[in-house]
């Protein structure tokens, strides 16, 4: 096996007495599609949290092609290629469709205060390429942010589409790898599979490394080549699909000890 | 009829209160229109007036407005009217009883003169029976006034407020007029100051005629709009009729010192040196949403640096009158010395900063900006910008021998300036800079998740924000050509705070528009000086109450003060996420970001 694109090394994360990740390890290997389950509280969001630098780990490690990113600003590691969305959509509400997934181009331009006021042939050109680089983004999700929808103010979005647009935006930010936080949350079932379909394209298409959390076991089932389980901040299982969803501790975790009727 | 008596029961109360400040007592001879519109009798009967337009407000009952019949209308504006009469003239009655020496002793304003207005020797019971009478008519007048068919209602307001505009600005005009050798006695009076009432009558008919024009444009306008296709892009275009309006208000910009004279060419620069500080302040407030009240701190620095760096003396009688540093720059080589210094120094006075927030970051840069007026007073520092005395010999910016200190020529310095600051903003807000700033504002933990350095950012506000503002302290040197601390307090900041939020919080129109007001009409309306900060006070709590997006909105700024409409949006939200979910997993999670 090749070295993994991303490791998560031992992660102890506390706040106060309450450990929400306790010596956590697993890794995801270039070109997968990973899926983190676990009831609530089990800290899946968190180990988001600690990936991309809103918090820092107690304890551990957290390495991105080998290298170890614990202690960068959460927009360097954005540089470094790793993208994300949010579990409770966060959007720039009162920019417009377009403008959102522009400032997700951020990292990837460089013009200047006085490239920006003199507006010089590069800093146009650049702008230019932001552009297009947020419409191709957008236009990953087809027409749904497409067209009159990009002027819109983003608060006026659906709320599926205020998902979308969340992952366009993180698009945006030329990542090698996507962290997904429930992406399905909010959708109807048919806006569901069309998703699952998304973050298989994700892969396919734009050669991206995905880490979902989710809790619809469809999705989970229909896009994971590994899942990783947790409970409690430890890991309880890994595995493909089929090995982790009849794991007795997995089971357990989510509908308690005793399951004779469950069968 | 309770709400009426209490509505008008509050406007009496308002108008003890005119009367009590001195607005009443000290404006009696300021003639308006002819002898008999002063503004003491506006004072009057405007609180009455408002009383009784505010109290035939359409109810909605059900769903549906239901406006006041005109009898109905009149009929409250009267009772609104009379009970506001009421409460002024038990007020009246009691000061004559209780002798009016004997409550100036407490409240100064209420004076003999204000008496002698409002009794004009008449017994009081007689004057107060009057007072009430004209208080019906006024409430009964606004009333009415809310149910004119619109067509009449529109002119008739405008003509109405722009009549009383003209008499306010009865030191302006004229002037005016004086400076193109035109003909003014048949509308300004030289006895009475104010209009003159063929003159009042000619203005409203105007007022009043532009306003039916307008409304009759407005409904063509509407017509075409709904006819043209939507496919052209948004913004305006240069039409012929625009790019004329354009020139026609570009040489009004350019021949406005010599046709206004040099107190009202003064008053000009003084705005201009606010909305150069409102435009750097509003980088830091509007762009990246960073509340600063020690702005004051850009405005002291620019203008003290530039005494510095070209040559200025101190301010003291005995001892050499040598330059304190014997650098002796041009001013226009010192300028963009004075903006890197005041660019650096945001950045040193953003540092500390980064974390805070909100209240907190405002608590912390109101005491940053104190320290400052502190340092220019010390002791410590007085071999170098001369403590209390200040300095003086400050360049006056020639070029050649033309100098800037004149205000007919200040007022093109400053210009020049206000334009190259307004270029910049605009650039900057539409740019990858500008996006990041909003971005900041708008959610900072997501902005820096999205690739935004948040600290970078943040110090650029600040510096940007900073030399700017320094600009605007360095024309101050320039425009008075001495310093003294007294010119450097936190009243600065305070107003240069008021005229980012009074135009419009993040519009560069609106920052404009906040100068003229906020600094412009006290500086025009030299009369009402001792009530400058009241008037500021009111107005500051009407705009926000009526206005809350600034006259000039930044369309993206005021939507985010409907913040709660959205927010209910995205409960709604969040209930159909909590409904999808299969039983028993619930994503209620950790609370991410």
């Amino acid at each position: 096996m090749s070295p993994a694109l991303l490791e998560v090394d031992g992660v102890t994360k506390r706040f106060g007495g309450l450990s929400a990740l306790n010596d956590l390890s697993f890794s995801v290997g270039d070109g997968e599609i990973v899926s983190i389950i676990g009831p609530n509280g089990a800290g899946k969001s968190t180990v988001f949290n600690v990936i991309t630098g809103l918090y820092p780990p107690d304890e551990g490690d957290v390495r991105l092609r080998g290298q170890s990113i614990v202690g960068l600003s959460p927009n360097r590691i954005t540089k470094a290629g790793i993208a994300r969305t949010f579990q409770n959509v966060h959007l720039f509400p009162n920019m417009s469709v377009l403008e959102n997934a522009m400032v997700g181009q951020h990292s990837r331009s460089k013009a200047g205060v006085f490239g920006s006021i003199a507006r010089t042939p590069r800093v146009r050109r650049e702008e230019a390429v932001i552009r297009q680089r947020a419409e191709e983004c957008l236009g990953f999700f087809g027409k749904r942010l497409a067209g009159y929808r990009q002027d819109q103010p983003a608060f006026a979005l659906s709320y599926a589409n205020r998902r979308r647009l969340e992952m366009a935006r993180a698009l945006a930010t030329d990542p090698v790898m996507m962290l997904l936080d429930e992406p399905t949350a909010g959708m109807n079932p048919k806006e569901t599979l069309e998703l699952r379909d998304h973050i298989v394209r994700m892969r396919d298409e734009l050669s991206l490394t995905v880490l979902v959390i989710e809790h619809d076991m469809r999705v989970v089932k229909g896009v994971s080549d590994r899942v990783v389980a947790c409970d409690y901040g430890r890991k309880i299982a890994e595995g493909t699909y089929e090995e982790v969803a009849n794991d007795e501790q997995v089971i357990e975790a989510y509908l308690g000890k005793r399951h004779e009727e469950l069968g | 009829m309770r709400a009426e008596v209490r509505i008008g029961a509050i406007a009496g109360v308002v108008t003890i209160f005119l009367a009590a400040v001195g607005l009443i007592g000290d404006f009696t001879n300021l003639n308006l229109i002819g002898e008999q519109v002063t503004f003491a009798g506006l004072m009057l009967v405007l609180p009455p007036l408002l009383a009784g337009y505010v109290a035939t407000t359409p109810r909605i009952e059900a769903g549906q407005v239901i406006e006041a019949t005109r009898a109905r209308a009149a009929m409250v504006g009267a009772v609104t009217g009379a009970s506001a009469g009421v409460v002024f003239a038990a007020f009246v009655v009691f000061v004559d009883v209780f002798g009016v020496e004997r409550v100036r002793a407490i409240f100064l304003n209420i004076s003999p003169v204000l008496m002698d207005f409002l009794l004009r020797g008449r017994p009081v019971l007689v004057a107060a029976a009057i007072l009430v009478a004209i208080s019906t008519i006024s409430g009964t007048a606004g009333a009415s006034y809310r149910v004119l068919p619109d067509a009449a209602r529109r002119p008739l307001g405008t003509a109405v407020w722009v009549t009383l505009l003209f008499g306010f600005l009865q030191r302006i005009i004229p002037i005016a007029l004086d400076q193109l050798d035109v003909e003014r006695d048949w509308l300004y009076s030289k006895v009475t100051r104010g209009l003159t009432w063929p003159g009042a009558i000619i203005v409203a008919a105007l007022a009043a005629g532009a306003s039916v024009l307008k409304q009759h444009r407005g409904a063509a306008m509407r017509r075409a709009v709904s006819i043209r296709p939507s496919s052209d892009g948004g913004g305006p275009r240069l039409t012929p009729v625009n790019a004329l309006l354009l020139l026609v208000g570009l040489a009004v910009v350019f021949v406005a010192p010599h046709v206004v004279g040099s107190v009202i060419s003064e008053v000009l620069g003084t705005i201009m040196v606010f909305a150069l500080l409102g435009i750097g302040l509003n980088i830091v407030v509007g762009y990246a949403g960073l509340l600063d009240l020690g702005y004051v701190f850009f405005f002291t620095l620019g203008a003290y640096s530039l005494a510095l760096l070209t040559g200025a003396t101190l301010n003291t009688f005995v001892g050499s009158s040598a330059p304190v540093i014997a650098l002796d720059l041009n001013f226009y080589v010192a300028i963009p010395v004075v903006v890197a210094i005041a660019a650096f120094a945001g950045v040193l006075i953003g540092a500390p900063v980064l974390r805070l927030r909100g209240d907190y970051l405002a608590l912390v840069t109101l005491g940053l900006g104190e320290m400052i007026v502190v340092l220019v007073t010390s002791p410590w520092l007085t071999p170098l910008v001369g403590g209390p005395q200040g300095m003086r010999d400050i360049t006056n910016a020639a070029i050649g021998n033309f100098g800037f200190r004149d205000p007919k020529h200040f007022y093109y310095l400053a210009f020049a300036f206000v334009a190259l600051a307004l270029f910049v903003s605009w650039r900057l807000a539409n740019s990858r800079i500008g996006r990041a700033w909003t971005a900041l504002r708008e959610d900072e933990q997501v902005a820096d998740a999205m690739g935004v350095s948040t600290t970078s950012y943040k110090l650029l506000a600040f510096a940007m924000g900073g030399a700017i503002g320094s600009v605007g302290g360095a024309l101050f040197a320039v425009k008075i050509g001495s310093l003294t601390p007294a010119s450097f307090t936190v009243l600065v900041s305070i107003q240069v705070l008021g005229i980012v939020i009074l135009g419009g919080i993040g519009s560069l129109p609106g920052v404009i528009t906040g100068s003229l007001v906020l600094v412009g009409l006290p500086g025009l309306l030299r009369e009402f000086e001792e009530y400058r900060l009241l008037a500021y006070g009111a107005a500051l709590v009407a705009v926000m109450l009526l206005r809350p997006q600034g006259l000039v909105p930044n369309v993206r700024r005021s939507r985010e003060l409907h913040e709660e409409d959205r927010e209910q949006d995205k409960w709604a939200g969040d209930i159909a996420a909590d409904e999808h979910v299969a039983p028993g997993i619930s994503p209620l999670g950790e609370g991410a970001g």
